[in-house]
């Protein structure tokens, strides 16, 4: 009777099992198969970051725009006899350099422009300037001036834009000698170090935090079940909306301080424009992107497909907003898709203002893009939360 | 305009398909519910309770049919009863990183009520649901059966004359349960209609008047007595089997 009692409880199936290992990879496997949105994820975020980045970074900075002015005349020198007209020369190796795209104008015009932003700079070869090399060369003069009215908040784009005056003058000249005086445009703004980063980091914070702690919190507010409770209250959706604009613009405008103070005093950062246009710039943004979150929050489920959010809108913005890469030196074709990015927006807004020292009149078509996109998330935001009662 | 009526809620042939899977979850539910009734809706899980519940309390736009709480049409004049309504639903709904005291202050304000109306209630609330220990914990930090009184508190804070409790006594103590239900026995002496909703059926019993749900479908209602007589049946469980014909319903 023990005996038999013992053969029935042998202890068995105890031994490691491939077969419970292919049972779990299998479950694994389908369960990944089930969840066709992270499988999109991964499909196409790779892509994305490759096609992005390869095409980001496939240089330095290049298609620059400047304005040149070419006053300089042809030179005859009486004796010894030489001719010189080295003005040409220097701008057909500027249009041949793939750095800078050249456009030819007025300087006073090309400064005005500067200072519009629609150039980095704006260059003068004087109307004697092949005669002062002349004198220069025969000993009558020290020394010769170029002049190169230069947007400086960017230390990448003037390195490249004053690389290529160098090489064309290398080119024209074969002999350095020259003076290239730079002008620098915004009252002087130089940046040179990691504060020019700090309106990008601003923008980037912003669009990051209030997508995802936006998502978050109304995504768990249908996870928790409380949307259902408050659907039968007298809440009405505009207040609900307006509740999370305030609670996530209190926590983003805590976020923005951090930054804006960790880089004043850190990294030695200045506000150049009007403190009250750049807190009004950032609230205009904030609000745009909580609306958007609400509308978002329609196609999150969980937590989980919330936070896929953070990918998907991180990655694009990064590589096109002009955050790593100045937008002019991306290929011509990526460069539409860089204005559909509201991290682009952002970026010419807060670096407008903090570096440059802009205004409501330089940036009104930034101003207007995301008072746009605020009316337009407003909307579909109202919509769907309403119509997500009739489902 | 309103008319004390006898009924302070009323459905019409109440329908609701879910877009997503064409599901007939409600179908042509016509309930009277009388003011001061305790009414318990019981059925399986999936029988259509809790979307009737929410189509009532407004939270849930129906297909098509008509719905009266207190004389007013809703959803179209949902907002009008709103004050009047608390909504206990199936989980527990609450905010679980907020402490229980914030939790049924967030309502109150969301009921536009003052800090004295606020403290006064919640004060009663707390010793009447015996949490007073426990204002200041998280309610992430709470046991079962006291998130789910939190739940109630929250739905009771602004003393509303119709109260809906989805599934409120489910995985709750025996003692707890039999607590529940003279709490419910006392919010019907102030007055206050209840509307409950179980999958226990001998649950049933003690309320007023019953009505059993199955597949969307309201296949029997009155008091429990009654409908032992009308079924010749000893429990609310044998009319359930009797009136299904044993025939098995997908869920």
């Amino acid at each position: 009777m023990s005996k038999k009692k013992n053969d029935e409880f042998k202890p068995k199936n105890l031994n490691f099992s491939m077969r419970r290992s292919f049972a779990i990879a299998f479950k694994t496997i389908n369960q990944f198969r089930r969840d066709r949105r992270t499988i999109a994820l991964l499909s196409v975020v790779p892509i994305a970051i490759m096609l992005i980045f390869g095409l980001a970074f496939s240089g330095e900075v290049k298609n620059v725009p400047i304005l040149v002015d070419n006053q300089d005349d042809l030179y005859t020198h009486p004796f010894p006899a030489i001719s010189l007209h080295l003005g040409p020369n220097i701008t057909d190796s500027l249009l041949n350099d793939t750095s800078v795209d050249v456009s030819f104008g007025n300087y006073f015009d090309g400064i005005d422009a500067v200072e519009k932003g629609d150039y980095y700079a704006a260059i003068l070869i004087p109307a004697n300037f092949s005669e002062q090399v002349v004198k220069m060369l025969t000993g009558d003069n020290e020394t010769v001036k170029m002049f190169v009215y230069i947007d400086a908040t960017k230390p990448t784009i003037r390195a490249s834009v004053l690389g290529a005056v160098h090489d064309a003058l290398d080119d024209s000249l074969g002999e350095k000698g020259i003076n290239v005086v730079q002008i620098l445009a915004h009252e002087g703004a130089e940046y040179t170090g990691l504060d020019v980063g700090i309106p990008a980091v601003i923008a980037f914070v912003m669009i990051f935090l209030l997508l995802i702690v936006g998502l978050i919190t109304i995504v768990r507010e249908k996870i928790q079940g409380t949307q259902d409770r408050l659907y039968s209250t007298p809440l009405r959706s505009s207040e609900r909306l307006l509740g999370y604009v305030i609670g996530l613009l209190l926590i983003a405008f805590l976020m923005i301080a951090f930054v804006l103070i960790f880089g004043v005093f850190v990294f030695g950062a200045r506000v150049q424009g009007s403190v009250f246009l750049l807190i009004f710039a950032a609230l205009l943004f904030g609000i745009a992107h909580v609306f958007m979150a609400v509308f978002l929050s329609n196609f999150a489920q969980n937590e989980l497909q919330a936070i896929q959010f953070a990918p998907l809108t991180a990655i694009p913005s990064m590589a096109l907003g002009g955050m790593l890469v100045p937008i002019v030196s991306l290929p011509g074709w990526l460069q539409p898709i860089s204005y559909a990015v509201p991290l682009t927006y952002g970026i010419n807004l807060f670096e407008g203002i903090m570096l440059k020292g802009w205004g409501f009149k330089e940036l009104w078509l930034e101003f207007t893009v995301v008072a746009g996109m605020c009316l337009l998330f407003f909307v579909l935001a109202i919509l769907t939360v309403r119509s997500r009662m009739r489902d | 305009m309103t008319v004390e009526a006898e009924y302070v809620i009323e459905t019409k042939e109440l329908v609701k398909v879910y877009k997503t899977g064409k599901i007939k979850a409600v179908d042509e539910l016509n309930l009277r519910i009388k003011k001061g009734e305790i009414y318990a809706l019981i059925g399986a899980n999936g029988s259509g309770k809790t979307t009737s519940l929410n189509m009532i309390s407004g939270a849930l736009f129906p297909t098509s049919g008509e719905i009266k709480v207190f004389g007013y049409e809703v959803p179209r004049k949902r907002r009008l009863i709103t004050n009047y309504i608390g909504i206990a639903p199936q989980d527990y709904s609450i905010y679980e990183d907020l402490s229980l005291e914030e939790n049924v202050r967030f309502f109150s304000l969301i009921y536009g009520m003052s800090k004295t109306e606020f403290e006064l209630k919640f004060e009663e609330l707390l010793k009447i649901l015996r949490l007073e220990e426990k204002r200041k914990t998280a309610a992430k930090n709470l046991s079962g059966g006291m998130k789910r009184r939190l739940s109630i508190a929250c739905s009771l804070i602004h003393s509303p004359k119709i109260v809906f409790f989805d599934e409120a006594t489910v995985g709750v103590d025996p003692v707890l349960r039999s607590f529940f239900w003279e709490y419910f026995r006392s919010l019907k002496d102030e007055g206050i209609t209840l509307v409950l909703t179980s999958h226990v059926m001998d649950e049933a019993e003690r309320a007023d008047r019953i009505g059993l749900m199955r597949a969307g479908k309201l296949i029997a209602e009155g008091s429990p007595e009654e409908l032992k007589r009308k079924h010749s049946a000893s429990t609310i469980e044998e009319i359930f089997i009797k009136l299904s014909e044993g025939e098995i319903i997908d869920e």
